[in-house]
């Protein structure tokens, strides 16, 4: 019998279905299997994902599930599903054949050893966005993600595109994979070995993710975690028995080292406020140690949309900034204080706060016109300035009610402009309003 | 213009090579040796391009009549930067294994060594490779080495080729699933390629599975390396076309 542990050039593949497939390259190697480029007879082409059958408890039982989850479907576009599986035979490995990598994609470590560029903070945003989406809608079918970290998604850095892969350890509430994740990205009670993963504890890892595409350090490595060496006893203290963010609020222990995190005080201030605090509380001792209050897919959802909506340019230097709503804010390259005249406040979702601050060029989106809505790409409105004045741009396909403070009305019907006048009130429709509120 | 995102810093991975130089490794098991640490440093350069945790750095020593280092005198380097300056190792005198293990033993350490790294390290590959019997007192140097504590978290691998001691192996090891030997010059290329890139990427990456077993020492990344073996393993006894290799 052939030894099959690896494959070679030109082998041939039998699929669950009957069909074959032909081995024409390797793409990659990892702990548990290598993935190879195959070829259809109709010349289609895949990735071939092929394990190393060793590492598995249970391989019939982890095939079954795999089948499942290809019954089942993807998620969302977002992730690089399991298409068909490899022909199951008792003790022989097998593997399953999923679309090939687009161009165009980066891997996350690639950014994060700053060998790639985001191209703009609206693409940078985008792809935060996109990465809560994706596990939105995966926790919302039912699935948890289990090993959640920086090898498992790809961005896009033009648009801020995700793709997500290795969706082999993807199991349904309540069940286990096996897997326990890479420690970095563990939650500290699996860290522990308090629990066992689930949903929960992929919202941790999920911010750890977050924080380190935006701050591009891990939150919990400063400088009482700098040992010489990084061994069990270590990488447990670290991340589970006494875990401490880098920006903790009252223990500045774990600070950024200041030559390791040289430049990590810069990235963390700046980012507006509002996002601090999620952070400050993903990262809490109450969600470290106890597990509590920790934000969810939706409160990042929401919280990012209105990161999106604080894009502006610093009117000094012209540098991509994160602009406040009611606070001065210091321009990361000029170094100067910019501050808004005032900013649009909306109803809150999801229990967080939604504005935007009134500066020129702010852009709304069809989030901000339709309480219901998630789309975070359509702009649906533009700030627009004149000497004296702010007016927001109708680019919706809705017309808007403007209320005064002294009670009358006007439409504005979508290319029109609204001057912006303190304390008014915008009425978009599809239930979602703003006021205007003017900063002192 | 967006604000410049820095670089994360990573831990040390150090993968040391202690190669047997001594007469007998002349001619086609020398060449195979050589070919082998080119081919593994592309793989090495191509871990460390997408690894954000951990970065490989290498030191080379060769042991004949004496230890010497070749890579990694005053610190170790990046694949990329042994790659650049690789020359063909030469073959000659005895096998001062024992040197060599005194010799490692003066290495492995943070305040006199070369394992200095301002964001830390993760437990070192030491990779052994021998054809024949050790013709100085290797016990005395291991004995030093086992007594480092670099040397009880390593992964430690060897590769025997020919009259290689498998004892002596196993006992630097201190695990026989990896100590891997062979007899067949081409095969000892492929041989020392496999052991040297598996152990490499366990080492640097981690591992996302959980142990098997639950009461195994989860620093005893020798073991793991071990399953690896056993679990990554092609058939190394086929002569494979390098061509078809991947």
């Amino acid at each position: 019998m052939a030894n099959f542990f690896r494959l070679t050039k030109n082998q041939h593949v039998e699929l669950a279905d009957g069909r074959t497939v032909t081995v024409t390259d390797k793409l990659g190697e990892g702990g548990q299997g290598i993935v190879y480029r195959v070829r259809f007879d109709t010349c289609e082409e895949r990735a071939l994902k092929w394990f190393f059958i060793g590492y598995l408890k249970d391989p019939q039982k982890f095939y079954s599930r795999l089948q499942k989850n290809i019954d089942d479907g993807a998620p969302s576009d977002a992730f690089l599903w399991p298409e068909q599986l490899t022909k199951y035979v008792a003790g022989e490995p097998f593997g399953y054949v999923m679309k090939l990598y687009p161009q165009g994609y980066e891997s996350f470590a690639k950014f994060l050893l700053a060998k790639v560029q985001p191209q703009s903070n609206a693409a940078w945003v985008n792809a935060a966005l996109n990465i809560v989406d994706a596990f939105k809608s995966l926790h919302n079918k039912g699935y948890n993600y289990q090993d959640l970290n920086d090898g498992n998604f790809s961005i896009n850095p033009t648009n801020g595109k995700v793709l997500i892969c290795d969706n082999d350890n993807v199991v349904p509430y309540g069940e286990e994979s096996g897997i326990l994740g890479k420690a970095r990205y563990m939650a500290p009670e699996v860290v522990r070995g308090d629990k066992k993963p689930d949903t929960h504890t992929d919202e941790f890892s999920l911010a750890v993710v977050l924080f380190m595409l935006f701050v591009g350090y891990h939150p919990l490595e400063g400088k009482r975690t700098n040992f010489p060496v990084l061994t069990t006893k270590y990488e447990k203290r670290i991340y589970g028995e006494n875990p401490l963010f880098i920006f903790d609020e009252q223990d500045k222990s774990n600070a950024p080292h200041e030559t390791l995190h040289k430049y990590a005080p810069a990235m963390w201030n700046n980012l507006p406020s509002f996002v601090r605090k999620t952070f400050q509380r993903a990262f809490s001792q109450e969600s470290l140690l106890e597990g509590r209050n920790r934000p969810l897919g939706q409160d990042w959802f929401n919280v990012l949309v209105r990161l999106k909506s604080s894009i502006v340019r610093c009117p000094f230097c012209g540098e991509e900034i994160f602009l406040e709503s009611d606070a001065p804010t210091t321009c990361y390259n000029c170094k100067r204080s910019i501050k808004a005249a005032g900013y649009l406040k909306f109803k809150s979702r999801a229990s967080q706060e939604v504005t935007a601050p009134i500066f020129r060029d702010a852009v709304l989106y069809d989030y901000h016109m339709d309480s219901s809505s998630k789309d975070f790409l359509t702009a649906a409105a533009v700030v627009l300035e004149k000497p004296g004045k702010f007016g927001l741009k109708n680019n919706s396909r809705s017309k808007w009610i403007v209320t005064t403070p002294d009670g009358r009305t006007f439409t504005r019907q979508p290319g029109e402009t609204q001057v912006l006048v303190a304390d008014c009130k915008i009425d978009f429709g599809n239930g979602s309003s703003a006021q205007v509120i003017v900063n002192n | 213009m967006v604000m410049k995102r820095p670089e994360i810093p990573r831990k040390m991975c150090p993968v040391i090579f202690l190669l047997d130089t001594s007469g007998s490794m002349d001619g086609a098991p020398l060449g195979a040796v050589n070919r082998a640490i080119e081919n593994v440093l592309p793989e090495l350069i191509s871990m460390n391009n997408d690894n954000p945790d951990n970065e490989i750095k290498v030191a080379v020593m060769t042991f004949d009549y004496d230890a010497k280092w070749i890579v990694g005198e005053t610190e170790l380097l990046s694949p990329d930067d042994v790659s650049k300056s690789w020359r063909d190792l030469k073959a000659t005198g005895y096998t001062s294994m024992g040197a060599a293990f005194r010799a490692l033993n003066d290495k492995l350490s943070v305040s006199h060594g070369f394992m200095q790294r301002a964001s830390g390290s993760v437990a070192p590959v030491l990779f052994l490779l021998s054809d024949g019997e050790p013709t100085d007192d290797y016990k005395a140097g291991l004995q030093i080495l086992q007594q480092n504590n670099w040397y009880k978290i390593a992964v430690r691998v060897a590769v025997g080729y020919g009259e290689a001691n498998y004892d002596i192996l196993r006992e630097f090891t201190g695990n026989e699933g990896t100590v891997l030997h062979t007899n067949d010059t081409d095969e000892l290329k492929n041989t020392i390629r496999f052991v040297a890139v598996t152990s490499s990427r366990v080492a640097s990456q981690g591992s996302s599975v959980s142990p098997d077993d639950p009461n195994a020492n989860p620093d005893d990344n020798t073991q793991t390396v071990a399953n690896a073996l056993q679990n990554q393993g092609g058939n190394l006894n086929a002569k494979l076309d390098p061509e078809d290799d991947f």
